[in-house]
């Protein structure tokens, strides 16, 4: 079969998204905003896992915490040495953490580590310090390492505070005291969302601003050595001590992606119901549910097409819409995501407190998300519009024109 | 010695066959269609004009009986085949026109040729030709469904005629026209029946048809009445 004949069918198709007009709009609107809700949440899913990850990748292979009648309680350090005596284990490292008000209702993360057991360690969130501060010194109190988007937060507060290495700043304690800290570094993360807003102090230093006695500590902070099994060190640990909690990457990174995907589940129902919306307008408006529809193939029939020319057309024209309304709804999802900071959707997929992120949502466009958005808008609508034009096309042109 | 385009012998059409609703459509009916003449079948509303047009023209497969075209059997051949004998040899004038809405009336005339390899602009050329042979050469840009019945008519026509099929199978072609205008399309099919050997077959209850008409099958019932 020549080009020319190609051709004609494309131009009759294209012209057929034109002369439906107002069918081709609607089918395209539905899938813009389908495709635009679909790929926000999946952008913002991808981001918060590649966060996740990051975060993770700089924290301890395994956390070790103590409950208390189901609630969080102190570790006693002696779990320190019971954790040490395992094979497996690298290092086990006491912290002590906690929330602090940053002054302006919002809340930063305070963490205490042993200097020099935590420094030793390759990678460890806080000690990729930049440009001219240095990590803790394990002789020296008072000193703080923060996070970059600390240093964003200050500086676009209401009043903007220039914070940096050589700022004296002052933390409030458990008791309501002001107690004076020096910043020594500012260090980089991968992550915007679970280390973004971190300080760093040392454990002492620490004890002292929550008001935790010095036997006892937050939790653990566990590596294992590489090549060892994770689960198989937890699980021993878990045996070891009866009132731990103990939380492998894995298991703080599903925890962490279930209450996220609660959220997205409901968004991913409310896509699924506007996909179907247009699906079944697609389904309605072609040759099974119109009659006009379905007397035009009956037409082309009579006329000499062939039903791969029918065929054609109708796969030229749903891939036109069905590319017309993912395109334009990805590209409106970059936009609204990347550009606006996904207003409204951010806040109620992530729960956070995001004012905190000045450097942006955690944002990832994927092939996955972006193959996915095109085969969810193109595949659907071809089958909605092809199927029902095959079967009127192997019908006899006379039954499908006179609806026998 | 007569040339014979179209042979049918023993159709049958049976509708909802087996159900409680059974109908036969035409019965046991037998025809010979002259090359290059113009046959029309006559009969009253009901007697299964358009039935058996539709089985001429490849539209439909009889339940029993031989169709041949060409001394080819062509009721029992793959459906590929009878499209592309459609495609390739018969024009149709629908009753019911069949016109594609909001489709200009050249962009309803060219649609026979867009399944084939001639260009858009050649086959729009012959549209625009055909029109001017239908005197619609001033309508030929507008939407269908803003001409008049009579001029939807003759764009049915125009589009029939454009491929120049060997056969012109016409329902009711004068249907919506006036006296002129039913003299001056009888007159140009005649025309090109001679001119090209366009077999012609027209059903019909129009008195102005039939006289025109070199051959007229009567159907009453579903069977085959009369032949003159």
């Amino acid at each position: 079969m020549g080009l020319r004949r190609h051709t004609n069918l494309a131009s009759y198709a294209l012209g057929s998204v034109v002369k439906y007009r107002s069918r081709s709009t609607i089918i395209v609107l539905g899938l813009i905003v389908s495709v635009t809700l679909l790929c926000s949440v999946e952008f913002i899913r991808d981001g918060v896992v590649l966060d996740l990850s990051a975060s993770l990748e700089e924290g301890p292979d395994i956390i070790i915490q103590r409950l208390e009648a189901g609630r969080q309680a102190l570790v006693p350090l002696s779990w320190k040495e019971t954790v040490s005596s395992i094979e497996e284990v690298r290092v086990s490292t006491p912290r002590v953490w906690g929330y602090m008000d940053a002054g302006n209702g919002k809340l930063l993360t305070v963490m205490g580590v042993n200097v020099t057991e935590y420094s030793d360690i390759f990678g460890a969130v806080g000690t990729t310090i930049l440009s001219t501060g240095r990590f803790l010194d394990a002789n020296m109190t008072g000193e703080l390492v923060i996070g970059q988007g600390i240093v964003d937060l200050m500086n676009s507060a209401a009043s903007p505070v220039t914070i940096g290495v050589g700022s004296e700043i002052q933390l409030i304690d458990y008791q309501g005291g002001l107690v004076p800290f020096e910043i020594v570094g500012v260090f980089s993360t991968e992550s915007k969302i679970h280390s973004y807003d971190m300080v760093l102090t040392d454990i002492v230093s620490a004890r002292g601003l929550f008001g935790v006695n010095v036997s006892a500590c937050t939790d653990l902070a566990v590596w294992i050595d590489a090549g060892s099994n994770t689960d198989s060190v937890a699980f021993i640990i878990d045996s070891s001590l009866p009132q731990s909690r103990v939380l492998t990457q894995e298991g703080i990174r599903s925890a962490s992606l279930r209450s996220y995907e609660s959220q997205a589940g409901l968004v991913g129902l409310l896509w699924t119901v506007i996909l179907m919306s247009v699906v079944l307008l697609a389904f309605a408006a072609s040759s099974a549910g119109s009659d006009e529809a379905r007397r035009e193939v009956g037409l082309l029939k009579a006329l000499g097409y062939d039903t791969m020319d029918v065929l054609e057309i109708r796969t030229i024209e749903s891939l036109v819409l069905g590319f017309i309304g993912a395109n334009i709804g990805i590209s409106t999802a970059i936009v609204f995501d990347f550009v606006f900071g996904a207003p409204l959707l951010a806040n109620y997929l992530l729960g956070w407190d995001l004012v905190l992120l000045n450097g942006g949502l955690p944002l990832v466009i994927s092939v996955e998300a972006v193959f996915g958005a095109y085969f969810v808008s193109v595949i659907p609508i071809l089958v909605a519009t092809v199927i029902p034009a095959w079967r009127n096309a192997i019908t006899e042109p006379d039954s499908v024109l006179r609806g026998l | 010695m007569t040339e014979y385009l179209i042979q049918a012998e023993g159709l049958w059409k049976t509708y909802g066959a087996g159900g409680p609703r059974q109908v036969d459509a035409l019965r046991n009916i037998s025809l010979e269609i002259e090359r290059g003449k113009c046959t029309a079948i006559a009969g009253p509303s009901g007697s299964g004009k358009t039935t058996l047009l539709s089985i001429l023209g490849l539209l439909a497969r009889p339940s029993r009986g031989r169709l041949s075209i060409d001394r080819e059997e062509v009721s029992q051949v793959s459906e590929v085949f009878r499209t592309r004998i459609r495609r390739e040899n018969i024009g149709f004038v629908f009753q019911a026109q069949y016109l594609i809405p909001r489709l200009t009336a050249v962009d309803n005339v060219v649609i026979p040729q867009l399944c084939t390899d001639v260009s858009r602009r050649e086959a729009g050329a012959a549209a625009q030709k055909i029109l001017v042979q239908l005197g619609l050469e001033s309508r030929a840009e507008f939407p269908v469904e803003q001409l008049s019945g009579g001029e939807q008519q003759r764009v049915s026509i125009a589009r029939g005629l454009i491929n120049s099929p060997r056969v012109l199978i016409a329902d009711e072609p004068s249907a919506s026209m006036d006296d002129v205008l039913i003299t001056e399309l009888l007159s140009l099919l005649r025309e090109m029946s001679n001119q090209r050997k366009m077999t012609v077959v027209v059903a019909s209850h129009d008195p102005r048809v039939l006289d025109w008409s070199d051959t007229i099958y009567s159907l009453r019932n579903g069977e085959l009445a009369e032949k003159r």
